[in-house]
Formats: structure tokens, sequence, C-alpha cells
């Protein structure tokens, strides 16, 4: 027996609308070792012709869980709980991500999951959710468009 | 000198390797907090033993990042059009991972000419961790 929830498959969450934080986003380019600057200093970023500092590739990432805790900070239905996520037995399967535009500090995005199924692997040993996030800005449009899989371990 | 190893780039020319590590409980501590995963299994001890694993383990989004900057100190972060990845085992605390990148593929794709790179990241004992894939633009 799975613990995903299966009937919310073809479901989304509300909209979450997210600020892209400079401070934050210089912290994780630092955790992770990134050494261009234009994800670490304004100065630099601008230098390059940006706006402010770039987002590193994986951001899409960071700005789903922002999104993730806002939900839950104002009581909506956030994509981890709509897909019935247990902690206990939950794995990453696969992260990919299609770039449309860049994410600069300062940009206000809007992000959306769709639970598009799930799947069974293994003799029923993986249960596996397919799920796709989409980061969009007003006026730019499609920023970049998140796919994952996420598992449970249940032999 | 990165426009023209992008620009020149044939099938089966290698990235530079990048590597990343030792990966401490620090690291995941930080990592927890700046990516705002918050799943006890990689930063608490005591649920992980819970869960039924020995140890915390490392998050596969901080390998899946080196794997991006694998590509993008080599292409440029404005030239990626796609990245992806599958995790394939798990990443130890104390492990440093070595990412590596070969260019698989030159093709066309509306109009412009891509790069696809085929991706991995290894720890200490050769146990490939993480498989990707890369398209950056090429011109």
């Amino acid at each position: 027996m799975g613990h995903f929830n299966r009937a919310n498959a073809g479901k989304s969450t509300d909209p979450i609308t997210v600020d892209v934080e400079r401070g934050a986003l210089i912290f994780f380019a630092e955790t992770i070792g990134e050494t261009n600057p234009v994800h670490r200093s304004v100065e630099a970023a601008r230098g390059a012709g940006h706006p402010d500092v770039v987002a590193p590739a994986t951001y899409a990432a960071v700005l789903d869980m922002a999104a993730t805790q806002d939900a839950t900070r104002a009581g909506a239905i956030d994509a981890l709980t709509l897909v019935g996520a247990n902690m206990r037995y939950l794995l990453h399967g696969t992260e990919a991500y299609d770039y449309h535009a860049p994410i600069h500090a300062g940009d206000q995005v809007t992000v959306v999951t769709r639970i598009k199924g799930f799947t069974d692997a293994k003799g029923g040993k993986l249960e596996i959710a397919h799920l796709e996030t989409k980061i969009t800005h007003a006026e730019r449009g499609d920023l970049v468009t998140v796919r994952r899989d996420l598992i449970h371990r249940l032999g | 000198m990165i426009d023209i190893a992008r620009k020149t780039a044939q099938v089966g020319d290698a990235l530079p390797e990048l590597k990343f590590g030792p990966i401490t409980r620090t690291t995941l501590a930080l990592y927890a907090g700046v990516s705002k995963d918050h799943n006890p299994i990689h930063i608490d001890i005591d649920f992980a033993k819970k869960a039924g694993m020995d140890d915390v383990f490392a998050h596969g989004m901080l390998s899946m990042a080196q794997l991006g900057r694998t590509v993008t100190d080599w292409a440029g972060h404005e030239n990626l059009r796609s990245l992806s990845t599958r995790f394939t085992a798990l990443t130890p605390v104390g492990a440093t991972v070595t990412c590596s990148g070969e260019v698989s593929e030159r093709f066309e794709k509306d109009g412009e000419e891509l790069l696809q790179i085929q991706l991995q990241a290894k720890i200490d004992d050769g146990t490939v961790t993480l498989t990707g894939e890369a398209l950056v633009a090429a011109s």
C-alpha cells in the first residue's frame, strides 16, 4: 500500500508568489561553492549586464520550497501535502529544469505545481509521484519549468 | 576562454572536472537552511535512525548544484538551456563529490545550435551518485 494521495493526480497547487531575495540567493550560492561572481556580487552582476545577482542553475528548487513554506504559512495546500509525501519514506528520484529566462534577485515570481500522476516500480517496492512546477514572471512569462519524480520506499 | 571551448567543442570532449567536499554535517545544516529543504533525514541523526538509516545523508540537490556548476563554469549560465538528473545512490556524510561531463552530441533545434552533455557525479569509492544531462547553446 502506498502513501501518496493518488486521488490528487491532475490537481495543481494554488499559485504562490515568491520574492527572490538577494541575501538568500547569495548565501545559497556561497553554500554550494559557486565561484562565479554574477551569483555572489551585485556589482559583478550589474557589471555583466544583469539587474541584480543571478540565480544559480538549481535555484528553481529553492523557490519551489519557498512556495511550499509560504503556502503552509497561509494555510493553503502545498505541493508536498497535495501529493501526500511522507518524509520517512521519501526519496528524490529525478529533477529536471528547462530554462526559458534568467531569474534575478528582486524578481517576484509565481510558482504552481501540478501533479502529473503516479507510477509503481520494482514490484511495488517503490511508488513514484510525477510533478511539474512552473515558475513564471508577470511580464517576462515562463522562467523555469521543473519536472520532478518523488519516490516512496515501501519495501 | 569559456566561449572558445564551447563554440569549438566536439563530441567526446570532456568538461573540466569539479570537486566538492568533503561534505560535513555543517555543510548539510547550511544547505538545509539555504535550500529551504528542511527534511530532517539530512540533518537529524535521531530521525534518520528511526527511518532505518545508519546516519543522515546529503541532499541529492546539493550534488545536482555541483553538476550545474560543472556545466555553467564551462559554458556560462546564460547558455544553459536545460539540466536534468537522476539520483542513483545516496551520498554519505564525509564524501567528496567529483563531477564530470562529456559532450555527447552537437545538433540544431529551433534554429539554435546546441551541445548535449552527459554528466556524472561520483563519490570517493567510485559509486555513481547522480547521472545527468545538460543542453547548452553552442554558438
